[in-house]
This record gives structure tokens, sequence and C-alpha cells, in this order.
């Protein structure tokens, strides 16, 4: 079983790396946000598989940090357009 | 001895885009996407630490080195983007508002 | 019965992973930020979900896959408010994030 959870989080993590090209290439600021976003919910799969594979339960705690984080950047990077728009 | 095919090649990818996200985000020449590569990158680290089964240092990487630094410093990009602008100089970020 | 658990969360964690990969496809290939929205909501939502479900036989207690539930719960709330703020941005915005 442990093979099966390996491999799977092998084949996420690849998939991870193909999704970097949307935020390498962009072409606008939201598309890397985005980007982003799906990297952090991949990533905490692979945290989770590879938790279970381990036999570490505390990286359930990392990919808890990994969800926290896609919310917090998603906001930072939104709540641009709200305060530039009085001097726009 | 299948596992440890697998961890390999999981190493190995793990390591080239490591290596290849520090590069492009010392190298970019816009500050939001070097701030974005070095969330990316940050995220990356994470997964490095709970791969060496280190869960602590993974959650101090992912909280404060992605999700801290990179929310701050998406928030001081944004402020010297509007300064140059203020100042008079051309800046892409600007032109499209 | 053991056997019968294992198959299923072999082929739920499968299915997942197909999600995951799907969605990424859909992320590079599709042509505009709307669509690739779309891709993406449903890959953090439905991907991350399976593979979750698949996890929870393998677990140590309850308490950890409770935790696991709530992990998806909080992706679902933030992926869906994030989505959202990103795609109101880009509809009342003036234009900055349609183009490049």
């Amino acid at each position: 079983m442990s093979d099966f959870l390996i491999a799977t989080a092998l084949v996420l993590l690849l998939s991870m790396t193909a999704g970097l090209i949307r935020v390498v290439v962009g072409p606008t600021p939201a598309d890397r946000m985005m980007g982003a976003q799906l990297l952090g919910t991949t990533g905490i799969a692979v945290l989770l598989l590879l938790g279970v594979a381990f036999e570490l339960p505390a990286l359930a705690d990392v990919a808890l940090i990994f969800a926290l984080l896609a919310a917090v950047a998603v906001s930072a990077f939104t709540r641009r357009r709200l305060d530039r728009e009085p001097d726009a | 001895m299948t596992a440890d095919v697998l961890m390999l090649l999981f190493d190995l990818v793990l390591l080239a885009t490591l290596l290849g996200l520090a590069v492009a985000a010392l190298t970019s020449p816009d500050v939001r996407r070097a701030v974005m590569f070095f969330i990316a990158f940050g995220l990356w680290l994470a997964l490095v630490w709970a791969r060496l089964r280190a869960p602590d240092v993974a959650l101090a990487e992912a909280a404060i080195g992605a999700g801290l630094g990179g929310a701050l410093m998406l928030a001081a990009a944004r402020r010297a983007a509007r300064r140059s602008a203020v100042d008079g100089q051309a800046d892409p970020d600007e032109e499209g508002s | 019965m053991s056997l019968l658990l294992t198959l299923f969360s072999v082929l739920s964690i499968a299915l997942g992973a197909f999600f995951f990969l799907v969605g990424t496809l859909g992320l590079i290939r599709l042509p505009d930020l709307f669509s690739r929205l779309h891709a993406l909501t449903k890959t953090d939502n439905l991907g991350l979900g399976l593979v979750i479900l698949g996890l929870l036989p393998w677990l140590p207690d309850p308490f950890t896959a409770l935790k696991l539930v709530l992990i998806w719960l909080l992706v679902l709330l933030a992926g869906a408010t994030g989505s959202h703020l990103i795609a109101k941005r880009a509809l009342r915005g003036d234009g900055e994030d349609l183009t490049p």
C-alpha cells in the first residue's frame, strides 16, 4: 500500500511541476495566483499521502498550514484592487 | 526495492524544481513575479522538509517562509510600485490602470 | 472485507489523482481566465476530496480522520472564496486582468 501511496505522490508532484508552467508564463497576475492556488491544493494532497506512507500523522498539520497559506495569499493578492480604487 | 526507486525519482524531481525556482526568483526582473516565485519556492521547500520526515521544520517554513513572508512581500511590492508611479517613473505594472 | 476496503481506497485515490491531472491540464491548456478558473475549482473540490476519502481507512485513529475531513472543508471554503474574489476582481476591474 505504501508503494502505491508514494507512486501517487510522485504523479501529483509531476502534476505540480507542470502547473508551475502557468505560474511562469502568466500571462496575467490573476493567472499566476490561480496557479499558486492549484499548487497549494496539490501540495496538500502530496503531504497527506506522504503522511500516511511514512506513518507521520504530524504532516496533516503542515497540510493545514498549506490550506491557510493559500487563503492568505489570495486575499493579500486581491486586496490590491480595493485600496487602489480611490486614486485610480 | 520499488519504494527506493520511487523515492529516488521523487527526490530528483523535488530537487530539480527547487533549484529552478530559486534561480527564477533571483533572476526575475519583475518584482511581483519574483514574489510569486518566492511563494512557490517556500511551498516546495516545505515539501522537501516533509519528505525528510521533519514535519515541525516544514510547519515553520510553510507558515513563516511562504505564508507570512510572501504576503508581506506582496504588500511591499505593491507599495514600491505605487511609489515609483508617484515619482513619475515609467512602471510597467501601472500602465493598465 | 480488508481486500474490498483496499480496493475502494486505491480506486478513490487514483480517481482523485486523475482529477488533479485533469485540472492541471485544464489550467495549462484552456484559453481564457474564466475557463481556467472553472478547471481549478473542480480540482480543488473533487480531487482533494477523493484523495482524502481514499486515505481515511489507513489512518491510525478517528481523530486524525476528523482532522483530514476538516482540512478538506477548509480547502472547500478557502477555494470557493478565493476563486470568487479572483473572478470578481477580473470582472469589475478595469480590464487589467484580461490583458497581459
